[in-house]
């Protein structure tokens, strides 16, 4: 009987424990890698004004479209901006690094070429952008060169 | 009287003794090999003051040193240290380098003075005259910065870049292999992006990591980085657009750094290589090139993230990146 007390108080005090850590975890910082799952990065980009870089990911599809040059992502395109804020490296006088993730935008056209845009933003949502505007500016980018 | 002679008699024996193995180990000392003067470095005068003063002794041809420097074993030590750091910068065979490298060989200066690793510690303790002053890396930094705005590597015009697939490879099926046996693969477009940055000589970098690299970045598991651990980074000139916003143009070169401490103990434990331009040159003469280059900088200024220069910094929340990830 006094075990099963035991064990049941242990069990008690691990399992808050346990929901407490995770909360900790949670709001702990942490070196964030950004998985986009099964895109591949096709450009960047680095914006001094608003002091951010971005990366550009996507499927074929949306290759295919960029490579193009196409004014509009064909469909079953899929693309990821993730843009981070960018600071002087703390290693190296002379560098930038990435640092702060700003945001997530994906565009996305479905199989009958409708156009949608999402914006998942790290601060409060207060200003919405405008999509068409956004779409087009994802259409700039150009897959990188190199051998 | 004779009792005082009996006991200096030992004393005396002893000081000749020493005496005597110093004067034997001065045979054993080579005296440093002279070298000319082939292109002293061109700076401003106060810039070249500093350097005289603090870092020409062992970084040029031109060494001042002090008698107890040319006494073995001191010499040897010396000796020794003069050969590696005229290896790694020689303020006398300036002309041997591009203007590019004059810019990147003074950001090294910078940034070894400002974090304090230059001059060394045992060289300024027994040359306290060679210490630096803050005033100093002002000086030197007012300078390197100076060289930045030189350099006209910015591509102003936005041409139309070779559109090439992502997962291409090159068309030879042979991939180029570095004298140290990395070698160059392309299985890094696949790999995910750890890091984005850019360096004042205009160019912008991507930073891919391996599955073992990812995890150790995520896991902050990299005192030291686990063997097997492959960061490449691929570097492009900036290409400006009309609104000021950069993109990446030209091609510049890949930079693997591959984890293995068992072959690449003399640079801790990490193979160093660079593939530039479209043929994928690989950098170094010598399977031991990057001792002499890469592992100085790597080994003093970025100690504190297992030798690596790019690894993301610890400033986001794991809150912030599930709500982000969301679909």
């Amino acid at each position: 009987m006094k075990n099963t007390i035991l064990i049941l108080l242990v069990s008690l005090v691990s399992l808050t424990a346990c929901s407490k850590e995770n909360n900790d975890k949670e709001s702990e910082l942490v070196r964030a890698v950004f998985d986009p799952g099964n895109l591949k990065f096709i450009s960047n980009s680095l914006n001094p004004k608003k002091k951010t870089m971005s990366a550009l990911y996507g499927n074929e599809k949306a290759l295919e479209s960029l490579s193009k040059e196409n004014q509009a992502p064909g469909a079953g395109t899929v693309m990821k901006l993730v843009t981070w804020r960018y600071h002087d490296n703390p290693q190296y006088i002379g560098g930038t690094i990435t640092g702060e993730l700003v945001s997530i935008e994906t565009v996305q056209a479905d199989h009958l070429g409708k156009i949608s845009y999402d914006i998942k933003n790290s601060l409060a949502q207060n200003n919405s952008p405008d999509k068409e505007e956004r779409v087009d500016y994802f259409m700039s980018y150009r897959p990188v060169s190199r051998p | 009287m004779d009792t005082t002679k009996k006991k200096t008699n030992p004393i005396a024996i002893v000081f000749l003794v020493i005496i005597g193995i110093f004067g034997a180990l001065q045979l054993f000392s080579r005296p440093l090999e002279g070298k000319a003067v082939t292109g002293k470095i061109e700076a401003p005068k106060e810039v070249i003051s500093i350097l005289e003063n603090s870092c020409f002794n062992c970084h040029s041809n031109q060494q001042n040193l002090s008698w107890y420097d040319q006494i073995a074993p001191v010499s040897w030590a010396v000796n020794k240290d003069i050969k590696r750091a005229r290896e790694v910068l020689n303020f006398s065979e300036w002309e041997k380098l591009s203007p590019a490298e004059h810019q990147g060989k003074m950001y090294a200066i910078l940034n070894m003075m400002q974090s304090g690793k230059m001059p060394l510690h045992e060289y300024t303790l027994l040359h306290p005259s060679a210490k630096i002053t803050e005033k100093d890396i002002e000086t030197i930094k007012k300078y390197t910065l100076s060289l930045s705005s030189v350099s006209p590597s910015t591509q102003k015009k936005l041409e139309t870049p070779q559109t090439l697939s992502v997962v291409s490879t090159p068309a030879s099926a042979k991939l180029p292999v570095s004298p140290n046996g990395v070698q160059y693969t392309p299985d890094f477009k696949n790999w995910k992006v750890i890091s984005m940055s850019t360096l004042f000589d205009n160019s912008i970098r991507v930073i891919y990591g391996n599955d073992i690299a990812v995890k150790a970045v995520e896991t902050e598991n990299f005192y030291p980085w686990p063997d097997g651990s492959i960061v490449v980074k691929s570097v492009w000139k900036q290409q400006a657009l009309p609104d000021g916003e950069i993109r990446p143009g030209q091609f510049v070169n890949a930079q693997f750094m591959v984890k293995d401490s068992k072959q690449y103990q003399d640079t801790e434990g990490w193979g160093f290589a660079k593939f530039s331009g479209d043929e994928l040159h690989p950098t170094g003469k010598t399977a031991s090139f990057a001792k002499e280059s890469c592992i100085a900088c790597h080994r003093q200024l970025a100690e504190k993230t297992g030798y690596l220069f790019d690894v993301p910094m610890k400033v986001n929340t794991q809150k912030l990146i599930q709500n982000l990830q969301k679909k």
